[in-house]
């Protein structure tokens, strides 16, 4: 028996095939436990519960204030295990401890709450204007899909499956849900979260394995109504041909290449702190990371001198220590893209102006070559490979400008738009430049402040739609118009008027 | 851009053919969690703006005109193979690998042939455990 099973049917339950994989703790990769290995046989299994339970169990039926209540409890059931999943998340993922308890977790247990909101308030009909001719009384209601498959990355395994289950079962779904095979372990913690909250069979299921054929089945299974996932921007493409089948809506949060533009009135204290963290945050490994540093050249010279001197004050060690800033990356593969990235630099920009190498001196028992320093490339052109390209590690590429208009023409400059900052002591201004940048969040001096009430999603190849927020909510749901002729008579009605009288 | 493959990326390639009824291809993109890195999908439909930039075991690579444009000399990145099972919807992790894009395409002559990713251990496992307390500062934090 696997050490972690697949929640389908409201059951854990091993693979088909019996099959595992291991599972491994990046910064020492000695193993954490067996996963079970989902086929496709197994996503089929697991659709096919959800769609029995959408089909014919009570789930859409209840009142918003019931789905509601069911998702508050399960957050209330996520926070009562906060440690316990704080620590599976660091200790399989990678990130820190400290991301987990204050990011992670109780992210998760807010885009719950968010969601179970959602249910409770938002209207399911609303009465739109009538005609006077012919007469009609009209109204919307607004209906869950059905099926609601999810499929998240290894970044922020539970917050993503948060974010795909929350609005899916809020607005009526049921849901699949397949985690990441590298950081598969708290997704299916969940189901535990699930049977102990009553959810009905089937209302929630999770399931681990490849993408190639679990994955595959989620996105193309002629019982899934709609697909959620965020990931690679290849991958969003395949999931929209796969989708495309039974013509499925498709929600996608893809990839980025953020620009965080420093102005010249910026504090520079608070802005270096801003880009050093929506930079190295997690070791890069974040969609909306502004990894593109775009910084006037009036401070230029300063500002890069507070990043070096700051950069190299970050504690790199055990994710698991309180005391850690970065743990490891993801995986070994992950770091080696990292080093050919940082290679790339070299050849194309020139010696890093700090990091460019894995730490010195980390603890006995942890991998070297899975860790990375951050590492910064200053005076980067924006056509360089290192800007252009999405490295998803702790890479930042600085970029000088000298106006404004500069600076939103190189920020613009990327097949990607999902994030971005403005730095500066002049809000209107940035107000101003924010507004021009084509990108789904801007913030002003700040960073990676995602809410579950706010919308995040991505412009241009970063994505499809919109999660969290109202929209986030809206887009799990399909729009019914109810038109009533209340006539009486044949005055009342266009047949006769558009034909003839004698229909 | 050119792009070759290691013989063990093509042996992975040829296995997956014989696994496959559809078509194979592969194409190279972009973003996120996979960085830029290649895909081998069954019976996909590429872009218009992509163009063949290689073949392997008979089994076309293509990349966007963005990508090409990044690399537009012959001594491409390669593709290899690392024996992790990581993330995609390439089908080639049904086999417990994943391709991988290496090299920086500038001069990657002196770069190893095959990817240093080693198999995933095995053994009993172990639940470290977490180190110290949360920090003062961050325990007023709350995100809603």
């Amino acid at each position: 028996m696997a050490d972690y099973q697949l929640f389908i049917d409201g059951e854990y339950v091993d693979a088909a095939s019996g099959e595992t994989f291991t599972t491994t703790d990046p910064a020492t990769e000695q193993p954490i436990g067996e996963v079970a290995k989902a086929d496709r046989a197994d996503a089929a299994r697991a659709i096919a519960a959800a769609r029995k339970a959408f089909d014919e169990g009570p789930w859409p039926k209840l009142s918003g204030a019931e789905r509601g209540a069911k998702l508050n409890k399960l957050a209330e059931l996520l926070e009562a295990n906060a440690e316990r999943f704080a620590e599976a998340e660091a200790r399989d993922s990678g990130g820190t401890i400290k991301k987990a308890t204050f990011a992670d977790v109780p992210g998760s247990a807010g885009a719950l709450r968010w969601f179970a909101r959602m249910a409770e308030e938002r209207p399911n009909e609303q009465v739109l204007e009538g005609s006077p001719f012919p007469p009609s009384e009209n109204y919307v209601r607004y209906e869950p899909y059905g099926v609601c498959t999810g499929i998240v990355p290894f970044n922020f395994p539970l917050l993503m499956a948060c974010w795909k289950l929350g609005p899916a079962l809020a607005a009526g779904n049921t849901s699949v849900l397949k985690p990441a095979s590298y950081t598969s372990i708290t997704a299916l913690m969940l189901g535990e979260l699930a049977q102990e909250a009553d959810l009905p069979p089937g209302v929630l299921n999770v399931i681990a394995g490849p993408g190639g054929t679990a994955g595959e089945e989620l996105a193309s299974n002629e019982m899934v109504d709609k697909v959620a996932f965020t990931g690679s921007t290849e991958v969003g493409r395949r999931i929209m041909q796969l989708a495309s089948g039974t013509i499925k809506p498709v929600t996608l949060e893809l990839g980025g290449k953020s620009a965080n533009i420093i102005l010249d009135d910026a504090d520079l204290d608070i802005a270096a702190a801003a880009v050093l963290f929506g930079t190295f945050f997690h070791n890069g490994q974040v969609c909306e990371s502004g990894t593109r540093a775009l910084v006037h050249k009036s401070i230029y010279d300063e500002f890069v001198s507070l990043l070096v001197d700051r950069a190299g004050k970050m504690v790199i060690g055990n994710q698991l220590d309180f005391n850690s800033d970065l743990g490891p990356l993801v995986s070994r593969a992950q770091a080696d893209t990292v080093r050919r990235y940082v290679a790339l630099g070299r050849e194309e920009i020139g010696e890093p102006v700090c990091g460019g190498s894995e730490p010195e001196g980390l603890a006995d028992g942890l991998v070297t070559e899975n860790f990375y320093r951050p590492t910064i490339f200053a005076g980067v052109d924006n056509s360089a490979r290192i800007a252009q390209e999405e490295i998803f590690g702790p890479v930042l590429c600085v970029i000088p400008f000298e106006t404004d208009d500069e600076a939103v023409a190189i920020a613009n400059d990327s097949i990607y738009g999902l994030g971005g900052g403005v730095q500066a002591g002049d809000v209107e201004r940035a107000k101003a430049i924010a507004a021009r940048l084509q990108t789904g969040t801007v913030w002003i001096n700040d960073y990676h402040m995602i809410s579950p009430e706010r919308p995040f999603g991505g412009y241009k190849q970063s994505g499809i739609g919109r999660e969290l927020g109202t929209a986030g909510y809206e887009i799990y749901r399909q729009a019914k118009h109810i038109h009533t002729n209340p006539s009486t008579g044949r005055d009342g009605y266009m047949h006769f008027a558009a034909l003839s009288g004698n229909i | 851009m050119r792009i070759t493959a290691s013989a063990r990326a093509a042996e992975v390639v040829a296995e997956m053919a014989t696994r496959r009824a559809g078509t194979l291809t592969v194409t190279i993109g972009t973003g996120c969690c996979e960085s830029t890195a290649p895909f081998l999908y069954e019976d996909f439909l590429p872009g218009a703006d992509m163009a063949p930039v290689g073949e392997v075991e008979d089994v076309a690579i293509w990349a966007p005109e963005y990508l090409r444009r990044l690399y537009p000399g012959d001594q491409g990145p390669r593709l290899e193979v690392a024996d992790e099972l990581a993330e995609s919807l390439s089908v080639e992790t049904e086999l417990g690998v994943r391709l991988v894009l290496r090299g920086t395409g500038l001069d990657s002559t002196g770069e190893p042939e095959e990817c240093a990713v080693s198999a995933p251990p095995s053994g009993p496992a172990v639940q470290r455990s977490v180190v110290g307390r949360p920090p003062p500062e961050l325990q007023g934090l709350r995100l809603r």
